[in-house]
């Protein structure tokens, strides 16, 4: 231990010596430059274009117009670097004189500048690894509330499991989960800062709060990069394993003048993926329905199914006729009428101004959503503030603050909300008479009152509101030392608390006394880091840019828990208002590491490249013995044009790259030392009692290895471009809470083994098949392909499966010699041939060893983008595809049992199919269309037979009513895995861009409209009834659907001035 | 400059470095819990969680409770149909084993000073009764390796049954009111004695369960229970039982009531009480709580949804408000059922004694239980030739009247159903096992994932996981 605090103590030192020498170089003239950077085709200037002057830390930004402008202390001539993101990096030599500088166009890559881990700018070709980029305006045009959501299908090898409903949480997972058990999303670090995106309390809460990045407004965003896996992360060490997201939010550099940008949107949104209905048959059973009090009074209507009567206008009293007999016919949209077209009003303003010492931008937004479940309405202001100023010629310091405040009085309930909020549980169980209006004129009266309460009642009474006030900010500070020397310093923070409130209305169906609970989480994220970078030109042919570091992470999240579980009066939601001890729960969670790293590049002529970095992290979450551990890495790249001096017309560019390299995952705190835990004490006696998990004193972190091969190349002067890359990941050491059977003692023990290897490929290609002054159509794909395999569990090979989660019957195990998420349940069991067995009654058997069933991971994902620019105006639209992979759906598990769905109409009647029987006894017999029944016997037309063979091999021949017949398989899992393939329309868009005259005309720098449907409609899926795409939580037990809230599709529309 | 320069940097530094004296160990101290247990915690959560556990909804009134016919359901009826699966009876050994079995281990296992030889012979005996309620219900369990070993081997009822009766003698010994005292003890508030009578009476009615099979060790084993000078359960006030208090710590059965309707007092065990006129009915049950109906209905067991639900819920009875209250005792073992075992050792010859005599005491004593006390009611309804004990048939005699005493402890009700095969209980017309009742728990299916090898060897030697595989002790 002591070892450490040495090793931060030298730290601290060696950062003020740093600081010292950094202020020793004084001005000596003052020089002045003007310019203007263009596009070198169209001539258009480019706006925010970076201007440095080489061995210097002076950089400026370019303005609206392009311009730039130096006063320093450099003596003329000196050389300007210019580069922009998506163009060439070009070099200028410059004397007084205004300059004008032509920069070329380069989308994908070549001598493109990418920002890599650090946040350090570099050129892409000299890099051994992929990252790909997104500009904040792919971001900001969709629209979308949770900003992950605009991601799918635009990154290769990155997958993105949408939000269920409209305003939920998004699940980011690059290069497949490498992580058995732990967190498998990447980090996210906003200009610098790792910030938090939790989704706290995702397994048992009712509502599917949104994961905690969905925070920022991607208005703010400048550029949204991708470090996609260990090889390009590394210099992350232990937060690197699963890649990092890496986000620059806008700044007022190049912002000559005053700036202000008025940004307004409006989006509709509709219910797109509710499940399809039948409309034949009503509530109730055995075709028996009669209301009296909706809790068994009446004839079957207790009973939330619809096997009732048919929905002929036959006189039947119903819920809201006070025992009159009123016509029974059906409503087909009363689910769809429950829900209401959401709005979203997003308006956003900033100012922005630069000059010669410093910069700023402030920028405001506020979101207004109100959903299509009923009452729900989520709020979020975010202000921002981006100011840098140049306190000496060699120093700069700069702050960055994001202040967020979501105000989220009611979310809508999702499948855990149970009866007092799930929203599609109650509409998988409704009756399909069930007359919508009625239930909203009053909100006392439900169709039934066995399980429920009115679902109105329920989306205004039974509500969950959150309220998350967020700050996240850093200050900073760049110093020159010497020439080609430099220091970087940040401290930075995320903090945020989040309050949730619950309340449950007396006389809620299941909660007759009603309740409250409050749930307040408090998160903090601090991070200081300090780096020195060296970059030099050793002589003609090499050249060396070199790093060294430390970052000191603090991270501590609390929660607190009261719940007042029966309130004593109606209507009053404080925690004092109870009729019985509250029941409460608190924890505090901390956790600090220690990293210093370095890493350096050396390039030979400018085509080839050797990168090496190291990082050693020391985690208070290890043993003492364990603590300290050492992240690897190595990578290289070779422009085979440039270095075998290939000149051709077709082929312009080509590059090999490959690299090696080892990073971690460390453990959660306190999984060292096995505990008991309190539990509610008895009449003044205290409770104790296992925590039924064994923990391991011996922890070390995961490893994962990755390798990663790729070839860039560029033809037909850039028309084409193409990027290939393999990857094998290989992680090892798994921090695993392995369930145990509890007769070990545990129900889980916490175990360090297991190793799952990931590999796959991916593909990027982009070009501009026609391209002419006027139009240019551009086509940009993106294929990813990965493959997981559970190599080992426990080194003793003890132990087969890992269960992840479980929902209906069904288990997400990762299980040795299996892709990663494998759908494990009951299976039909079948004969020698695949032919199900059926029991003498005709009802499918259970085969009692559970099966394999699916996998969740899909095989692989795709992504096209086709953009059309004719002048001012561009359109585009996004189809991306997710191929293979299973999932297992409650709602049509549900849907079937409870008759409601259209697919349970076929044999329900002799108009559908349905064989004529008699019953006698409890045997049914066929009877012959036509023919009557021996004695009189009523004669029934909803026979139908399980296809399936006795157990001696003879066909079924066994009757079932079609109640009966559709509910026999509820308890079989098999028969409700469905394969999760879709081919969506995910996005079309129409912009229009204003002429910067027209606009002037008009009184403004610039103008764009912009249109953008979202989600518009599948083009292919398998399941049916359901959005194959949705996740309640963003944790690893996917492929679980379960009453989920419908997926919606939106319409916005969006205006873009600047002043 | 130089001084702003530093003044800057070492304002930076200190933002970062707040709690730098905090070394990274001290950090990484959990405050959320304790890693030593104090023994009368763990004794108070024993008894509540083994409460909970005996008479919650899972193992009770939603199973075992439905099986033997005590309960039937009027909605969710699928338990009642036996339409289950091997994820319905997980808790019965998540918690049996998990919180009940390793808390006691800890107990068990802690240094003399931190628990003195009572506390030891308590939560032994409290560990006894837990293997025998998980052995009751799924067959093979693990026993000798439960809670050493990742993944346990299962053992065979008769190495359970046996090795449990050697607990228990061992857990007699450690019990002597001179060895110290003992808190935390919420069902006997510390009384060693009452504790010795306990242990005894689950060594007989270990005896007695082991008795179509190893008639011999069963002899020995009843002569062993009812010849120690501990002594029996005696009287109604040595009764093991659990009471509860108000919400949030209230009978389980009583929190379900509060929010739900599911359960009714089932029609095979009104028509019962009917048949033999017997006084409990109105404790047992409530009127219907509609008043035009004025008398006791039960609901049939085994219905379809549909069916189930037509009986009314507003015409048939729920069971008793005895059983329903927030404060309502979970008993565990009581004085009647012990003076029934009594009687059925004295009439296969274990022991000396009038087996009718101690099966009309049993009976009392169940009426006693339920505030029954008049003389005269009593002696009626021994008298009823229906009720008399009959020695060509003590089986029959002791199992009905077991069934009715046993009324709420489903587990144990199920158990001796299982063994004695009175009374005669008929599958309800929409059950799934082919008119079959179950004869056993099924293993949750997380064994077959998670202790895979030993769950197949015991399958293998039990017979399939099914609910109708009969179990070693269940031996007609």
């Amino acid at each position: 231990m002591k070892k450490k605090i040495n090793t931060y103590a030298w730290l601290c030192i060696l950062l003020i010596s740093i600081g010292l020498r950094a202020q020793e170089t004084k001005p000596l003239i003052q020089s002045k430059l003007e310019g203007t950077v263009i596009d070198a085709i169209t001539k258009e200037p480019v706006i925010g274009a970076s201007v440095n002057i080489k061995g210097t830390t002076h950089g400026v930004v370019t303005d609206l117009d392009g311009k730039f402008f130096f006063q320093t202390g450099q003596k003329f001539p000196y050389t300007l670097i210019v580069s922009y993101l998506g163009y060439k990096k070009t070099e200028v030599v410059v004397n007084q004189n205004a300059v004008v500088i032509d920069l070329a166009a380069e989308q994908n890559v070549l001598s493109e500048v990418v920002v890599t881990a650090l946040g350090i700018t570099k050129d892409k070709k000299s890099l051994g690894y992929t990252t790909q980029a997104l500009k904040g305006k792919e971001l900001s045009d969709t629209k979308e509330t949770n900003f992950l959501n605009s991601l799918t299908g635009k990154l290769a090898g990155v997958r993105i499991t949408n939000s269920q409903g409209d305003m939920g949480s998004s699940r980011i997972i690059i290069r497949g989960e490498t992580s058995i058990a732990g967190n498998n999303q990447p980090l996210f670090v906003v200009d610098g800062i790792p910030v938090d995106n939790s989704q706290l309390n995702s397994g048992g809460a009712t509502r599917d709060f949104k994961n905690a990045i969905s925070d920022l407004n991607p208005q703010d965003i400048e550029t949204l990069t991708v470090l996609k896996g260990p090889n390009a992360a590394a210099l992350y060490g232990s937060r690197a394993a699963h890649g990092v997201v890496l986000i620059t939010t806008k700044s007022g550099k190049g912002q000559k003048g005053l700036g202000i940008s008025v940004n307004s949107g409006i989006t509709v949104s509709q219910v797109s993926t509710l499940p399809s209905y039948q409309n034949t048959f009503g509530q109730g059973s055995n075709g028996k329905f009669s209301y009296v009090d909706g809790k068994g009074g009446g004839v079957n209507d207790g009973v939330d199914e619809s096997w009732g009567p048919k929905m002929d206008g036959r006189l039947i009293p119903q819920f809201y006729s006070n025992g009159v007999a009123v016509p029974f016919v059906a409503h087909p949209n009363n689910v769809k009428d429950f829900f209401n077209t959401g709005l979203t009003y997003d308006n956003s303003v900033s100012v922005a101004k630069s000059d010669d010492k410093s910069d700023f931008r402030l920028g405001v937004n506020n979101q207004k959503q109100l959903g299509t479940v009923p009452n729900s309405e989520v709020n979020k202001t975010n202000f921002s503030v981006n100011t840098n100023y140049q306190i000496s010629p060699n120093i700069k310091v700069g702050v960055t603050a994001n202040y967020i405040v979501t105000n989220a009085p009611q979310l809508p309930g999702g499948p855990l909300g149970g009866r007092a909020a799930g929203v599609m549980l109650q509409f998988l169980w409704f009756g399909r008479q069930v007359d919508t209006d009625e239930l909203n004129n009053n909100w006392n009266q439900n169709w039934n009152n066995s399980y429920y309460s009115n679902p109105y009642w329920n989306a205004y009474y039974n509500t969950t509101s959150q309220q998350r006030n967020r700050i996240i900010g850093d200050i900073h500070l760049d110093a020159k030392i010497i020439d080609g020397l430099n220091f970087r310093f940040r401290t930075g923070v995320d903090y945020y608390n989040d309050r949730r409130k619950y309340t449950i209305k007396y006389g809620t169906n299941g909660t007759p006394f009603g309740s409250y609970a409050e749930d307040a989480y408090t998160v903090d994220e601090r991070n200081t880091e300090g780096i020195l970078q060296y970059t030099k030109k050793l002589n003609d042919d090499f050249s060396l840019d070199a790093l060294g570091g430390f970052n000191i992470r603090n991270h501590s999240d609390a929660n607190n828990y009261q719940k007042a579980p029966r309130l004593a009066v109606p209507d009053l939601y404080t925690l004092t208002n109870s009729r019985d001890p509250l029941t409460s729960s608190n924890t505090l969670s901390r956790l600090r590491v220690y990293s210093a790293y370095a890493s350096a590049q050396l390039g030979f002529r400018n085509y080839a490249f050797l990168n090496v970095t190291a990082r050693n992290d020391w985690s208070s979450t290890l043993p003492s013995s364990n603590r300290s551990y050492f992240y690897p890495s190595i990578n290289g790249s070779l422009v085979l044009t440039d270095a075998l001096n290939i000149k051709s017309n077709t082929l312009d560019f080509l590059k090999v790259r490959g690299g090696w390299s080892e990073v971690g995952n460390d453990a959660d705190p306190y999984q060292l030392s096995t505990v008991y835990n309190f539990q509610t004490a008895f009449d003044g006696n205290p409770i104790q009692t296992s925590s039924q998990k064994k923990l391991n004193e011996n922890l070390k972190p995961e490893t994962t290895r990755s390798t990663e091969v790729g070839l860039e190349s560029s033809f037909w002067k850039n028309r084409l471009h193409f990027d290939f890359a393999y990857y094998n990941t290989n992680s090892l050491d798994q921090i695993l809470e392995i369930k145990t059977t509890a007769a070990s003692g545990y129900n889980s023990q916490l175990i360090n083994a297991g190793k799952i290897n990931n590999h796959g490929i991916e593909i990027q290609l982009d070009g501009n098949p026609v391209q002419t002054e006027n139009f240019k159509w551009n086509v940009g794909v993106n294929y990813s392909k990965n493959t997981s395999k559970v190599e080992i569990l426990d080194y003793d090979k003890q132990i087969q499966n890992y269960t992840i989660g479980s929902s209906g019957g069904v288990d997400v195990l990762a299980s040795v010699g299996q892709a990663y998420g494998a759908l494990y349940g009951t299976a039909y069991q079948r004969d020698a041939n695949g032919n199900i067995v059926v029991g003498a009654n005709g009802l499918p058997k259970a085969d009692p060893t559970k099966k394999i069933l699916g996998h969740y991971t899909p095989d692989y994902l795709a992504g096209i983008t086709n953009t059309l620019t004719y002048k001012n105006i561009e359109f585009s639209f996004l189809i991306d595809a997710s191929v293979g992979g299973e999932l297992f759906s409650g709602t049509n598990r549900t849907g079937d049992y409870t008759g409601v769905l259209a697919e349970t109409l076929p044999g329900r009647d002799a108009a559908n199919g349905g064989l004529n029987y008699y019953v006698s006894g409890t045997t049914k017999t066929l009877l012959p269309a036509g023919a009557t029944a021996p004695n009189g016997a009523v004669v029934y037309d909803d026979g139908m037979i399980f296809k399936g063979v006795y157990a001696d091999g003879t066909p079924n021949t066994t009757l079932l009513s079609a109640q009966e017949y559709y509910k026999a398989s509820y308890n079989i899992s098999e028969a409700y895995i469905y394969s999760s393939t879709f081919v969506k329309m995910r996005e079309i868009k129409l912009a229009y861009n204003f002429n910067k005259s027209f606009a002037k005309k008009l009184g403004f720098q610039g103008a764009s409209i912009t249109a953008v449907g979202r989600n518009l409609f599948f083009i292919y899926k398998d399941v049916p009834n359901i959005d194959p795409e949705t996740a309640f939580n963003t944790g690893n037990a996917q492929g679980l659907e379960s009453l989920a809230l419908p997926t919606t599709r939106n319409f916005s529309l969006n205006v873009n001035l600047k002043f | 400059m130089l001084k702003k320069l530093s003044y800057i940097t070492l304002f930076a530094l200190s933002l970062a470095a707040v709690s730098c004296s905090d070394t990274l160990d001290d950090i990484n101290k959990n405050p959320n819990a304790t890693e030593t247990p104090l023994v009368p915690y763990l004794l108070t959560g024993s008894l509540k969680q083994g409460a909970d556990l005996y008479w919650g909804a899972d193992n009770n009134f939603n199973s075992s409770l439905l099986f033997v016919q005590h309960w039937a359901k009027i909605q969710y009826t699928e338990p009642d149909r036996y339409d289950v699966s091997n994820t319905s009876f997980t808790t019965l050994w998540n918690t049996g084993y998990a919180t009940l079995i390793t808390d006691l281990n800890t107990i068990i296992n802690f240094p003399a000073d931190q628990a003195n030889s009572n506390y030891k012979g308590i939560a032994l005996t409290l560990r006894s009764w837990t293997f025998l309620l998980l052995t009751d219900a799924y067959g093979s369990i693990p026993y000798k390796e439960a809670g050493l070993k990742v993944t346990p081997a299962y053992n065979t009822q008769k190495e359970v049954y046996t090795g449990l009766l050697e607990d228990l003698k061992q857990a007699q010994s450690l019990l002597n009111a001179t060895n110290g005292s003992v808190t935390g003890d919420l069902a006997y508030k510390g009384d060693i004695s009452k504790w010795k009578k306990l242990v005894n009476s689950l060594r007989l009615r270990i005896a007695l369960r082991i008795s179509d099979r190893e008639p011999a060790l069963a002899k020995q084993a009843a002569i062993d229970a009812t010849s120690d000078a501990g002594g029996l359960i005696s009287s109604n006030n040595d009764t093991f039982k659990f009471t509860y208090i108000t919400s949030p710590q209230q009978n389980p059965a009583s929190a379900w009531f509060e929010t739900r309707d599911d359960f009714r007092i089932s029609k095979t065990m009104v028509d019962k009480l009917n048949e033999l006129v017997d006084p409990r009915l109105p404790v047992y049950a409530q009127l219907p709580s509609d008043a035009s109906v004025g008398k006791y209905v039960g609901g049939a067991n085994g219905l379809s949804n549909s069916d189930a639900n037509s009986q009314g819920f507003a015409k048939t009875s729920k069971p008793g408000t005895y059983f329903l209250t927030s404060s309502s005792p979970a008993v565990i073992a009581s004085y009647s059922e012990t003076l029934f075992n009594l009687s059925e050792a004295v009439a296969r010859g274990y022991i000396p004694g009038d087996a009718e005599q101690l099966y009309k005491s049993a009976i009392t004593a169940s009426f006693n239980q339920f505030g029954i006390t008049d003389a005269t009611v009593i002696t009626t309804y021994l008298n009823q030739a229906t009720v008399k004990y009959d020695a060509t048939n003590y089986a029959k005699s002791i199992g009905t009247q077991k069934w009715i005493a046993f009324y709420g402890q489903g587990l144990d009700a199920f158990t001796e159903w299982r063994r004695l095969d009175y009374p005669v209980l008929k599958a309800g017309p929409a059950t799934v096992l082919d008119g079959q009742l179950p004869s056993r728990f099924f293993y949750p299916g997380t064994e077959q994932s998670l202790n895979g090898v030993s769950y197949q060897a015991a399958v293998a030697t039990q017979g399939k996981d099914l609910l109708t595989t009969k179990l070693w002790f269940d031996a007609k």
